[in-house]
This record gives structure tokens, sequence and C-alpha cells, in this order.
């Protein structure tokens, strides 16, 4: 369905935003592009959706987007990270605008402005939605020509705990309707549910390429788990140091497990099945970038 | 087609939003009303007094029309960019050529209905005080503001594509009016005289300038005197006559109104968003 074949990017002759990146997204299968901010995702969407020019060669269901940019554009939703609409039209009129532009039936566009709950606020200004309903509204005009390739930059961006899950969903049900989904994250703990495989750039250069459940082991993000008990300390930290190396702390009011970041639920199920009272807990996740610079050693320059 | 349909009337109805129009058609008509009763008051009703008076709007045309051409083009493509919006569009199935197009159509329509709904009411104001007698003039002025307005919106659009933000493209396009409105009757004969004195570069001075091409196309309609047409509209008329005159300035016009566009056509295709 898409395939990125050596892209390049350079802004001027200093900057090079994408260095030779390359990959295929087959139909039905889910893709997910992991960086930090400045890694290069944005601009190897950018490249893919045909709004920046570039070297190297991009195909969207067999169409080349330096040539046919409209005509791949027939093929993808594409949702970008802070999406944009007119704030003087209401939720109706921007779908029958967008509908429009993509030579989609109008009664599709109502029906999306429903399913994604925005029926209610239909004659309400853009300008006066919330972040939230915004992006509710970006989803809709995205799925409005039923593209077979989904291209949604950090979608899980801005959104709450609730509004994740639905869009793990969404990605999810997408994908059963065999269709291709290019999604990029900051959420490194996200991808092995979500994603088929990952791409992982730094700096522009691929890092990482392969099934997303082998970047799960590789990137090994850590998480830092502070659990308030019901006074089992003592019988709590061997069970823990049973199940994950990393270290176990007593601070006195809390016990500090650092952990890779897949493992802090397994920690919280042994506790609770071995009967030790949690009386309260909160976790501090690594940022995307130390998990990213740990891949980068392992790959030690070779990829 | 559709495509470029919806954007015609996005833009369409932008235009009719923006107080621009409003402003012009207001401003228009009003400056209509004091003219006529100026006229009026010197006890000149006859047809001549009407030409006058509507000479008086052909100054007020000039002066006007480029500006609201030229600020209305200048914001369009640089404030979709200022708000994001530019991205949200050219990521849909359209082509940049399509939206460049699509909103220059719906500006172009929006002036043209303001002009006329402008020199409409200024007209009915005019008949109040002195009877219309010449209504061929005074269509052939609405035609020749329509075309001003639609080589100044064409010149608005390349300065919108080359500007990064709405403010800059704003100054650009003031500053545009300023040089073709104001600036250029003095500097370009002066600068085409001290280049060379030969009647050619004369020409070109007159054709550089769609304002310029305007002017002594009214004046030409109206009163084809060489003293009132000015330096450059007297050697015209003499040099090459009345009727290929005309044919020249027409088609200086209608190349205002397109290699601008084309030019921003060609720019705003390679650009990167």
């Amino acid at each position: 369905m898409l395939s990125i074949r050596g892209v390049t990017k350079r802004y001027g002759s200093r900057v090079t935003a994408l260095d030779g990146v390359s990959m295929a997204l087959d139909a039905g299968k889910v893709t997910a592009v992991i960086g930090a901010n400045g890694a290069g995702k944005t601009t190897l969407i950018k490249c893919i959706v045909g709004l920046v020019r570039f070297e190297g060669e991009i195909t969207v269901g067999g169409k080349n987007v330096a040539k046919d940019g409209r005509g791949v554009r027939r093929l993808i939703g594409y949702m970008p990270q802070d999406p944009a609409f007119h704030s003087d039209l209401s939720v109706r009129e921007t779908a029958a605008f967008y509908a429009d532009l993509k030579s989609a039936p109008l009664v599709r566009a109502r029906e999306l402005v429903e399913s994604v709950g925005l029926a209610a606020h239909e004659e309400k200004k853009v300008g006066e939605l919330s972040g939230g309903m915004r992006q509710r509204l970006a989803l809709a005009v995205t799925l409005l020509a039923d593209p077979p390739l989904l291209v949604l930059d950090e979608p899980a961006s801005g959104l709450d705990i609730t509004a994740r899950l639905e869009l793990r969903k969404l990605v999810q049900d997408q994908r059963k309707e065999g269709k291709s989904i290019l999604l990029s994250t900051h959420w490194l703990e996200d991808v092995p549910y979500v994603a088929d495989d990952a791409l992982v750039l730094n700096e522009g250069k691929t890092v990482f390429l392969g099934p997303a459940t082998e970047l799960a082991g590789a990137a090994a993000p850590s998480s830092r788990l502070f659990l308030r008990l019901n006074g089992q300390v003592a019988e709590a930290a061997p069970l823990i140091k049973g199940l994950t190396n990393g270290a176990v702390e007593d601070t006195g009011d809390w016990l500090v497990v650092s952990c890779p970041a897949t493992r802090k639920a397994r920690i919280v199920e042994a506790l609770v099945g071995a009967g030790i009272g949690i009386l309260d807990f909160r976790v501090e996740e690594a940022p995307v970038d130390a998990a990213i610079l740990d891949l980068q050693k392992q790959a030690g320059g070779k990829r | 087609m559709r495509a470029t349909m919806a954007i015609m009337r996005k833009e369409l109805r932008d235009a009719f939003q923006s107080r621009w129009l409003l402003a012009f058609s207001l401003t228009f008509a009003l400056v209509a009303l004091a003219l006529s009763l100026v006229q009026g008051r010197a006890g000149d009703l006859s047809e001549q007094g009407f030409n006058r008076t509507t000479a008086g709007l052909i100054n007020l045309c000039l002066l006007l029309v480029p500006l609201l051409g030229l600020v209305l083009g200048a914001s369009t493509i640089a404030g979709e960019r200022d708000r994001g919006t530019l991205l949200t569009l050219l990521s849909q199935p359209i082509s940049s050529t399509q939206l460049l197009l699509g909103k220059y159509l719906g500006l172009v329509v929006a002036v043209w209905m303001a002009i006329a709904l402008g020199f409409g009411v200024a007209g009915l104001l005019m008949t109040f005080v002195n009877p219309l007698t010449d209504i061929g003039h005074y269509a052939l002025f609405i035609v020749l503001s329509a075309a001003l307005a639609t080589s100044m919106l064409s010149l608005g659009m390349l300065i919108s594509v080359i500007s990064d933000g709405r403010l800059k493209a704003m100054a650009l396009a003031i500053l545009a009016w300023f040089v073709l409105v104001l600036l250029y009757d003095l500097g370009a004969i002066g600068l085409a005289l001290s280049v060379s004195s030969s009647g050619r570069s004369l020409t070109l001075a007159v054709l550089g300038n769609p304002v310029e091409s305007v002017r002594i196309l009214a004046v030409m309609s109206l009163e084809p005197d060489l003293r009132i047409l000015g330096p450059l509209g007297a050697y015209l008329t003499e040099e090459l006559g009345k009727a290929t005159s005309v044919v020249l300035l027409s088609s200086a016009l209608v190349a205002w109104a397109a290699l601008p566009l084309v030019a921003a056509e060609r720019i705003f295709r390679r650009q990167d968003l």
C-alpha cells in the first residue's frame, strides 16, 4: 500500500530532516513511527502526503507522490498533529466543505459527524469547540472519503486516557476493515498494542525498523512505579525483585520501583495476587528520547 | 471542479464576511453622493456635469479599487498560512493550482459584486441630483474598475504566496498600492525619461502599471483631450492613434490579470509546507 524508498529531505544546505528513510506498509497493517521532537516524524508524513518536496521515491497504491500528489491524496486520510479548521464554519459546514474537497457524498459527512459524537454540536462554530471535539472533527474529516491508507500524526497528543483508549479502538477497527495505518507517536508503550511494525527515527535517520513486538524488548522504555502499600514492604520487595531486575527503594512512605515499562502492570498484578494491599500508586514514564538513545547505542550506527 | 467550486464559494463567503467590501461600497456611495451634491450646487446639471461627477468617481476608483484588490488578494494564502488551515486544505485531494484558482475566482466574483453595488448605489444617488443621461460611459467605468480589480487581485495573490504571514503580506500590499497609485506617475515617467527619452520607454511606463492603463482608458473614453490625458496618455494617442492605444492598454490589463497569477501558481506549487 505504501512504499518509501531512500527518502531524504533537506532544508537548505545544512539541515537534513530525513536521511535515506525506507519502509513499506502492506494493506491491513499498522506501522508506528516513533521519535522525539525533531526526529523527522512529521516531515516523513508530510512527504507521504505530498506537502513537501523530497529526494527518493514514495508510492501509495502504486501512485507516485511526486508525480501525482492529488491522486495519492485521494487514497490517504491524513490527520495532522494540530488539526486546524476555519473557525467561522460550523461543524456541519466544515464536514460538508471537506466532503466537497474529497468528492465524498454529503450524507457520509453527516454520518461521520454523528459517529464521532458531534451530532449535538453540529451547529457550533469550530472556534467554539474544545480541543477534544476539534480532534474528533478532524477524525471525521480524515475518514470522509473512506481512504485505504490512514496517516495519523501524533493522534494521541493532548488526549486524556479515555480518548487514547478510544483512539486505540479506532485504529483496531480500521485495521479490521482492511485499512493500512501509519501513525506517529510519542507513546512507546502503546506501540505493541496498536502497531504491527515500528519505525524509530532519530535526527532523520532510521534507528529501528521491524516488528513492534521486537521494539518493546529492544528499546525497553523504563518506568518508575511509586507504590504506597498497606505495611507489607518486607514481603513485597523480594516479590518485585523476582519479577524485574530493576531497583526497589523504600523511602518510608513509598516503595519506588524502577522497571521496564512493560512490566509495571505485572508487578501490580503480582502484589494484588499475593494479597498485599496497595493503598495508592502513581507512575512516571521515562521520556521516549531516552529509549531511542538506548536503541541508537544498541544499533551502534549500523542501521 | 467540485473542489475548486467549494474553495470559490468559501472565499466568496469570507469576502462578504470581511468588512473590506462593505466599507468599499459604503465609501463609494457616500463620495458619489457628495460629488453629485457639489455638482448640483454648482448649478451644472447638464450631461457634462454628470460626466464630471463620473470622472470624479473614476479618480476615487483609481485610489480605492487597487487598495481593495491588493489587500484582499494578499490576505488569502498568507491568512490560511497564519491560521494553519493551509496545511489542512493542501492535504486534501486538491492541487495547489486548484486552491489558488478557486480562491482567485471567489475573490474576483466578490469584488466585481462590490464594485457593481458601489457603482449601482452611487449611480442611483446621482440620478436624484442629476438625471442619468450617459449610461454608456458609466457602464464602461464599471467594466474598467472590474478589470483593474481583477489585475490587482492577481498581484495581491502573488504577494500572498511569497509572504510567510498575513502581516508581511499586508505590508507588501500597501507598499505596492503606494507605488502603483501614488508614486508611479512621477517615478516611472522620470525613470523612463532619464533612461531614454524614446517613445518605447514611455509606452513601457504606461503598460507597466495597470492603474495608469485604466486611468488613460477612462479619460480617453470620457474626454479625449490631450491635456487631460496627461503626458503618457497624450503620447500614446498621438503616436499610436486611439484605437491602437485602446487595444494595447486593454491587452496590458489582461496581461496584468494573468501574469502575476501564473507566477503565483508556479511559486506556490514549489513551496514546502
